[in-house]
């Protein structure tokens, strides 16, 4: 680790996570959802007529919808009461689409973003850092490198009053129409914040851009929209992260995430998601893919009680590729569901998926894919491989993969595999003189490399402090 | 959909009391035929698998009372053994065996669970008790089923007490061919203490035909049950393959291969419950699909939490012929005990071109090199079957579909 990093070993990770601010803020919309909710939260953000329509019509679909109910080993939903969670509140900050300077935000929310070392990270190796509290993006800038180039790298809010047109193209219409499922109609008509991209033609925007999303109050909900839009040849890697202190009541996040990849442009979007342990994190995030474009979705779920996670791409140009990387850790009480969802609806389209997931304390992680290839997309690849790790007896660990097969020059695989620690593997390192804990905490690092090499380097060291800290005096 | 929306046109309870009375049965085996009649309005279909937009197999657009013609039923049937086992038609078991009968009969195949098993065991006609006692080894025993009936409901239980073997094989076809005909079929296997029981089965209907087929087992300890599964015929087949390992140290295999052509729809379960310590399960499946055929597999080892020391391997491949056919394919681990090896694996894919070309190469002409590929395809699959026989029928039923092909 360079010395660049130090700020996170001096920052003790836990700790970052696990405080709580007094909530603070400007406009609190009422518990639950109706109508005038909606009218006020379009009201608020003071948005053209036609979003709030989308709103409501999407708010008519929630209402139609019922809940899904007939998935097999289908996480417990019922605690969930979308009439109890406060769709929308607005910190208060001077400035109405956020600050570009740092300096320039409230005391408590640049000290909960400190504590998570934000900013810290954006001087170090990031282009451009998003920060929301709530329901708004309190921080968004973008280096000034960037931005000449043509990059927009705005709060969503904003990219609805000043990019209009390629907002009503791609917001929640081809990608992820409010009719995909229940919580993406109610995204659809609660959504505030979020981030929006748009990468020019042939630009490589060479450092990650990165958003971090937190939840501070009780019994609400977050629902921040992500639209990426890749122009041909163009590359951008996003980075979230979304954290939450612990309450006593149940908080939702229901987020969105479209991302439109160009001809031959490269996305990659990783999460590390570590909301806290009463989150019901259900999210809906779907990349279309056109002519050898690449996208690729790289996944750590280590918080929240339930996560209902499936990344999906569809693969609607010829050459175009995908590839998912996702790790689960489900430890007491929680219940990990995720996967990945691949489309190949074009020839010589090739997909990767690769999920690791571990289980203890009584946690559960499953792993729910479909790979779906149609008629006519000749000579399309996938390789799936799910392997899950153990801890103990309360755990469970499932695996769900579902294929459907529709053209004959393809070649697909999937191969999974679970098992315990081996005792084999503790043993040895037990003898070069470790203890037991160590054998084991430097097992399940091995387990999960893969994952973590694909992240800058700030992400990877975060991710392995998390899972040590998920790890440390579970172990027995 | 419920299936409660049908109206059972052509079911009376009259009719089920003549079937129970025409075989004499006990006031028990009649009461619960009327309740799985009963229930059957209250009944689901079997599951299948649905994906968003998507059921794999639709059975609800199958109007099975309208197939079923439960007085009727014809059929030519061999029910062979050695001496020292008792292999008896049903209307004879229920005289002979009624106490091994009460004990084991709807035991381990729930009749009302779901509407299929339940209509079998309301109008069930036919069937075969197979009682292999202690310590005895018996081998050879044949089942061949004809239909000659627009439906046919056939029971099947095997019961092997203590250190005995058994080595069954049964094989379905039509004789008389109608334009639609059903099938059902349920079987039960209890397998006792250290017992072993091979269980080859051969399902070469009408390709008119509709199949639905239940076969689970249970173990005790040390027991081994081994499935060996054929399907060739009929236009649509549903059919799942079980075990209960719920016997310390007790294994079962299940090895499953398939062909399907023309418009033909499998759906094949493969499922195995780890309920005790120390034991092993093995599935694997491999089969060829063709012109719109389409081909459904469904696996499942699910390992409780008492399963200690759990070894199981699952693997399932599908060779595509047709580029007009499609194959479903969904192995699913559940796993609530740590101590536990699993994996599984499937794949999908058509004859290697490499392959293809090398023989090619070699003089052999690209349509019996292809021939050649598949029938190699199936050779990890026919290697496991012990019983010759079986494997040998297998094969040739396999090529002589091959050599149809041009």
């Amino acid at each position: 680790m360079s010395s660049d990093q130090d700020h996170l070993k001096e920052t003790d990770t836990e700790a970052r996570f696990e405080f709580k601010k007094e909530e603070n803020s400007a406009v609190r919309s009422g518990k639950g959802l109706t109508e005038e909710v909606i009218r006020m939260i379009s009201d608020d953000k003071d948005e053209p007529d036609w979003m709030l329509e989308r709103r409501l019509r999407a708010l008519e679909q929630y209402q139609n919808m019922p809940m899904p109910s007939d998935w097999p080993g289908m996480p417990d939903l019922s605690e969930l009461d979308v009439e109890e969670i406060i769709p929308y509140i607005r910190p208060d900050v001077d400035k109405r689409e956020g600050v570009d300077d740092w300096t320039e935000l409230p005391d408590d929310i640049k000290d909960t973003f400190d504590k998570l070392g934000i900013p810290e990270a954006e001087k170090n190796a990031l282009s451009g850092v998003g920060a929301q509290y709530e329901s708004e993006v309190v921080y968004q800038n973008m280096q000034e490198q960037w931005e000449e180039k043509g990059v927009i790298f705005c709060n969503m809010d904003k990219a609805v009053q000043d990019h209009p047109e390629l907002v009503k193209e791609h917001f929640m219409t081809t990608c992820v129409p409010p009719s995909d499922n229940k919580f993406a109609a109610l995204h659809g008509a609660v959504w505030s914040g979020g981030s929006f991209v748009y990468v020019p033609e042939d630009v490589t925007v060479e450092m990650p851009v990165q958003a971090y999303f937190r939840m501070n109050s009780e019994g609400m909900g977050q629902f921040e929209h992500t639209l990426i839009i890749a122009e041909e040849g163009s590359e951008v890697h996003y980075i979230e992260g979304c954290s939450a202190p612990k309450y006593g009541t149940h908080n939702l996040h229901s987020g969105g995430v479209e991302v439109f990849v160009g001809e031959d442009a490269h996305v990659q979007y990783s999460t590390v998601q570590n909301w806290s342990k009463n989150t019901f994190n259900l999210n809906t995030k779907r990349a279309i893919c056109e002519e050898n474009g690449t996208m690729e979705w790289v996944s750590g779920s280590m918080g929240s009680k339930v996560t209902m996670l499936y990344p999906c791409t569809i693969l609607k140009g010829r050459g175009s590729t995908d590839t998912h990387i996702t790790i689960a850790l489900a430890g007491e009480g929680q219940d990990i569901d995720t996967g990945a969802k691949v489309y190949h609806n074009a020839p010589e389209t090739s997909s990767t998926i690769e999920s690791k997931s571990i289980a203890k304390d009584g946690g559960r992680t499953n792993y729910r894919g479909l790979v779906h290839i149609a008629d006519g997309a000749e000579n399309s690849s996938t390789a799936v491989e799910c392997d899950a790790l153990m801890f103990d007896n309360e755990s469970t660990s499932d695996t769900m993969p579902y294929m459907e097969i529709e053209e004959s020059k393809v070649d697909v695989a999937h191969e999974a595999t679970v098992g315990k620690i081996g005792d084999e593997d503790i043993f040895y390192l037990q003898s070069r003189g470790l203890d037991d804990d160590d054998a084991k905490k430097m097992i399940v690092a091995g387990f999960i490399e893969p994952i973590t090499e694909e992240l800058p380097i700030e992400y990877a060291v975060e991710l392995n402090r998390l899972i040590e800290l998920e790890m440390e005096g579970s172990l027995g | 959909m419920s299936a409660g929306t049908q109206v059972h046109a052509n079911l009376t309870e009259e009719q089920v009391r003549e079937i129970s009375g025409d075989l004499d049965e006990p006031e028990w085996l009649l009461e619960t035929r009327l309740e799985a009649l009963e229930a059957l309005d209250s009944l689901d279909m079997p599951d299948v698998i649905k994906t968003p937009g998507r059921e794999w197999t639709n059975l609800y657009e199958l109007d099975f009372e309208s197939l079923v013609d439960p007085l009727n039923a014809a059929e030519n049937k061999d029910q062979v053994g050695p001496d020292e086992a008792n292999v008896l038609s049903w209307a004879d078991a229920v005289q002979e065996h009624e106490e091994l009968l009460k004990e084991h009969f709807g035991s381990i195949v729930d009749p009302q669970e779901n509407y299929l098993t339940a209509l079998s065991t309301a109008l069930f006609s036919t069937g075969t008790v197979i009682y292999v006692p202690e310590g005895v080894d018996a081998e050879d025993v044949a089942i061949r089923t004809e239909q000659n009936s627009r439906s046919l409901f056939n029971y099947t239980l095997v019961v092997t007490e203590e250190s005995s073997s058994v080595t069954i094989l049964e094989r379905q076809s039509t004789g008389e061919e109608a334009e639609e005909q059903y099938y059902s079929g349920v079987v039960e296997v209890a397998a006792g203490e250290n017992s072993y029981v091979q269980y080859g089965s051969l399902q070469n209907l009408s390709e008119e035909a509709y199949n639905f087929t239940v076969k689970r087992g249970v173990t005790d300890t040390y027991a081994t049950i081994d499935w060996i599964e054929g399907n060739l015929g009929t236009q649509l087949t549903k059919t799942e393959v079980s075990t209960e390992l719920r016997g310390d140290s007790s294994e079962t295999q299940i090895v499953g291969a398939f062909y399907g052509h023309n418009d033909q729809h499998f759906d094949l379960d493969a499922k195995v419950w780890h309920r005790a310590e120390h034991t092993t399960a093995d599935l694997i499946t491999r089969g060829v699909i063709d012109d719109i055929s389409r081909s459904v597999y469904e696996g499942v080892q699910d390992v409780g939490a008492d399963a200690w020391d759990t070894s199981s391997y699952q693997r399932e491949n599908t060779l595509m012929l047709s580029d007009e056919s499609e194959a479903d394919a969904s192995p699913q681990l559940i796993i609530n005990n740590h101590d536990t090896e699993a994996s599984h694996s499937a794949t999908v894919g058509q004859i290697d071109a490499e392959d293809l070309f090398y023989m090619t190469s070699r003089g052999v002409d690209p349509r019996s090199a292809r021939n050649m590929l598949v029938e190699g395809f199936f050779v990890p699959v026919l290697e496991e079957i012990d019983v010759d026989e079986l494997r040998d029928d297998l094969e040739e039923l396999i090529g002589a579909r091959l050599r149809q092909r041009d």
